[in-house]
């Protein structure tokens, strides 16, 4: 019913061609989560499927139903705005009902399922408002009444929670989530923000120029990441990535670039001797060690950055950044020489070249 | 020593503390004088035409000036549609007016709307040559825009005279409600419209529409505005004497000594050309103000 499927789809802005072949199956009461840079075509790709961008090639099919000639109002979706695009002049209650109006549909069934669609999200003290003597949550509540009031195949949400505040931004992340788990309606959500990605999608869908990176549970992502650009745009702090030349004798250092080694361990057997490669490791993955040993190495702490639940520890080894994040509520000064060891049991390697995972 | 040190700097930060709240206080008084003047420069005038039409033509004329009417009357008001047709002048206006207001309003909104919302060739060189046109001074126009109402046959005719208003607005007016499209309607407004279930069309009937009222208001009172104003090309256009416009009227009034005989008439009729503007302005201020200034702040 709610399948959405997208088959080599190319978006041309006259000579630009700004999408580049997507191919995406998202199921039946899936919520898949389009995540990348600003840039990277997400939004582009959403309007499409929404019909308010043109697909310069390929095919978009929602509901099993080829959408791609269809006017938006055809092709049985909802979409939540990062503006809300609440119809200022309407009160809350006709601003929901506004497209079943449009459907000819019976004000007692407009009233009804408005009321039912306000009774899930609290907006039943609210339906008399105007849009401007709300909140920033309760706009962003309307607006996703007014999308869940139609019962559509899909819902669409494009940054739907950019213009909030931060404690804002986590309340509703969860409302979202929950009102996806009570409804399950397929979602097709846009952000760029790699926390509400992680937090809420059954799968992510990590965009970069215009192509599809990878797609995958939000674990699989953060866990095996397919190349270099996955593994620093998934997870908050970022990966940290080394590049250097693997030794050339049998002890498997990374000889970096800037100066200073990094042991290699185990995780070098996909890397061939003298190959140029990237490391990555999760800033969970450092940590404090007892001394610099075969498994750690000497780094400098520039900034140490309390979090409350964990601290972080920016540090350089040689010109290279780290950042370790420990669990202990450490004090250092500036310049402090501190030895770090890596969990080599979850070390990535890349390819130096062409940034692919190689281990 | 330390001391003295600190009670010097008090005392000199004090007297400065003191400087400044007087600086302060002179430059609100000095505001305040200069408005004062500029609001008597403005409104003098208008409370001597208001008076003067409540007075006897040989009481306005006394010296020193009465400035309260002794003995106000209504007679010039009684009197003067006697020796011009006030009212039909009035009517003419109004009509002319408000015609040429609605007329420039509906198709500046849908022009301004088409170039602020799509992409179409020649769309900045449109926008170019409507700006251009503000730039060309309205008494170049007099010749050609006479020539070709004459030529379409409109001389002496409302028509003729509304189309030329509805043209000399519809510049700024497009201009105007452009930025207003761009600033305060913003296009997820229609997008979401359309998800919703509406054509293009439809979107901009229901959605688009309601929300410009305001910048709608603030077009529709300036060509009112400019029409009701306007003296030069209602005399050029309209020669005939039951066709003028009040300003053509009461100027023709003033021109055959009516100003100096009858200036209690002359000031009666002046108020009341005045009147209309004033309510018209009055009715949609709220929105005029909203639509001027809609979209300058997030």
């Amino acid at each position: 019913m709610g399948e959405v499927t997208l088959t080599d789809v190319r978006k041309n802005y006259g000579a630009l061609e700004v999408l580049h072949g997507i191919d995406l199956s998202i199921s039946d009461g899936e919520f898949v989560v389009l995540v990348g840079p600003s840039g990277c075509g997400k939004s582009t790709l959403l309007r499409m499927i929404a019909g308010l961008e043109t697909t310069t090639s390929g095919e978009i099919t929602v509901g099993g139903r080829l959408v791609n000639k269809l006017p938006p109002k055809d092709r049985d979706i909802a979409m939540v705005f990062q503006t809300y695009a609440l119809y200022p002049h309407m009160t809350v209650a006709d601003n929901m009902g506004f497209s079943l109006r449009l459907r000819s549909i019976s004000k007692a069934e407009i009233a009804e399922k408005v009321a039912r669609a306000a009774d899930i999200l609290d907006l039943t003290p609210l339906l008399q408002r105007k849009p401007r003597q709300l909140s920033g949550g309760q706009r962003q509540r309307v607006a996703m009444g007014r999308a869940i009031v139609r019962n559509p195949s899909a819902f669409l949400f494009d940054e739907p929670l950019s213009n909030l505040d931060a404690k804002l931004r986590v309340q509703m992340r969860a409302e979202i989530k929950s009102l996806h788990q009570r409804l399950g309606t397929t979602i097709v959500y846009v952000t760029h923000d790699q926390v509400e990605a992680m937090t809420m999608a059954d799968r992510i869908v990590v965009m970069n120029g215009g192509r599809v990176e990878q797609v995958g549970s939000p674990l699989d992502l953060y866990d095996h990441p397919a190349n270099m650009f996955v593994a620093q745009f998934i997870g908050s702090p970022a990966m940290n990535v080394f590049h250097g030349r693997v030794s050339e004798d049998q002890d498997a250092v990374l000889e970096l670039e800037g100066g200073g080694i990094l042991p290699l361990g185990k995780r070098a057997t996909g890397a061939e001797p003298g190959q140029r490669i990237s490391l990555g490791v999760r800033p969970e993955n450092v940590r404090l060690a007892e001394e610099v040993g075969t498994t750690s190495v000497q780094a400098k702490v520039m900034v140490v950055e309390p979090t409350g639940a964990e601290t972080l520890v920016n540090a350089v080894i040689g010109q290279s950044p780290v950042v370790a994040s420990v669990k202990e509520r450490l004090r250092f000064n500036p310049g402090e020489e501190v030895p770090l060891g890596f969990d080599f049991g979850e070390v990535h390697l890349f390819d130096g070249e062409s940034g692919d995972r190689i281990d | 020593m330390s001391v003295s040190g600190v009670e010097h700097v008090n005392g000199k930060a004090g007297r400065r503390l003191l400087s400044s709240s007087r600086r302060d206080a002179l430059t609100r008084i000095a505001v305040g004088v200069i408005t004062a003047l500029i609001l008597i420069y403005i409104l003098v005038p208008v409370f001597w035409m208001l008076k003067s039409s409540f007075q006897s033509a040989l009481e306005i004329r006394a010296n020193p000036p009465i400035w309260f009417p002794g003995e106000p009357t209504l007679k010039a008001y009684e009197d003067m549609d006697r020796l011009i047709p006030v009212w039909r002048y009035l009517w003419n206006s109004v009509v002319v007016s408000l015609i040429a207001s609605v007329i420039a309003t509906l198709i500046a909104t849908a022009a301004a709307y088409v170039l602020a919302r799509f992409r179409f060739p020649f769309a900045t060189l449109i926008l170019t040559l409507i700006l251009v046109t503000q730039l060309i001074p309205p008494i170049t126009r007099v010749f050609p825009v006479y020539t070709f109402i004459q030529s379409l046959g409109l001389l002496n005719t409302y028509t003729g005279l509304t189309l030329a208003y509805i043209g000399f607005s519809l510049p700024f007016a497009v201009l105007l409600l452009r930025g207003y499209f761009e600033t305060s309607c913003p296009p997820e407004l229609e997008e979401a419209a359309m998800v919703d279930g509406c054509s293009h069309f439809s979107a901009f009937w229901r959605i688009i529409l309601p929300v410009s009222l305001p910048g709608m208001a603030a077009v529709g009172i300036f060509t009112f505005l400019n029409a009701w104003n306007d003296f030069l090309w209602a005399s050029l256009l309209l020669n005939q004497g039951s066709m003028k416009t009040i300003q053509v009227g009461i100027g023709d009034f003033a021109s055959e000594g009516g100003g100096v005989q009858y200036v209690n008439l002359f000031m009666a009729a002046c108020v009341v050309a005045t009147v209309p503007a004033v309510i018209m302005f009055l009715f949609v201020q709220r929105w005029l103000v909203g639509g001027l200034t809609a979209g300058s702040v997030k």
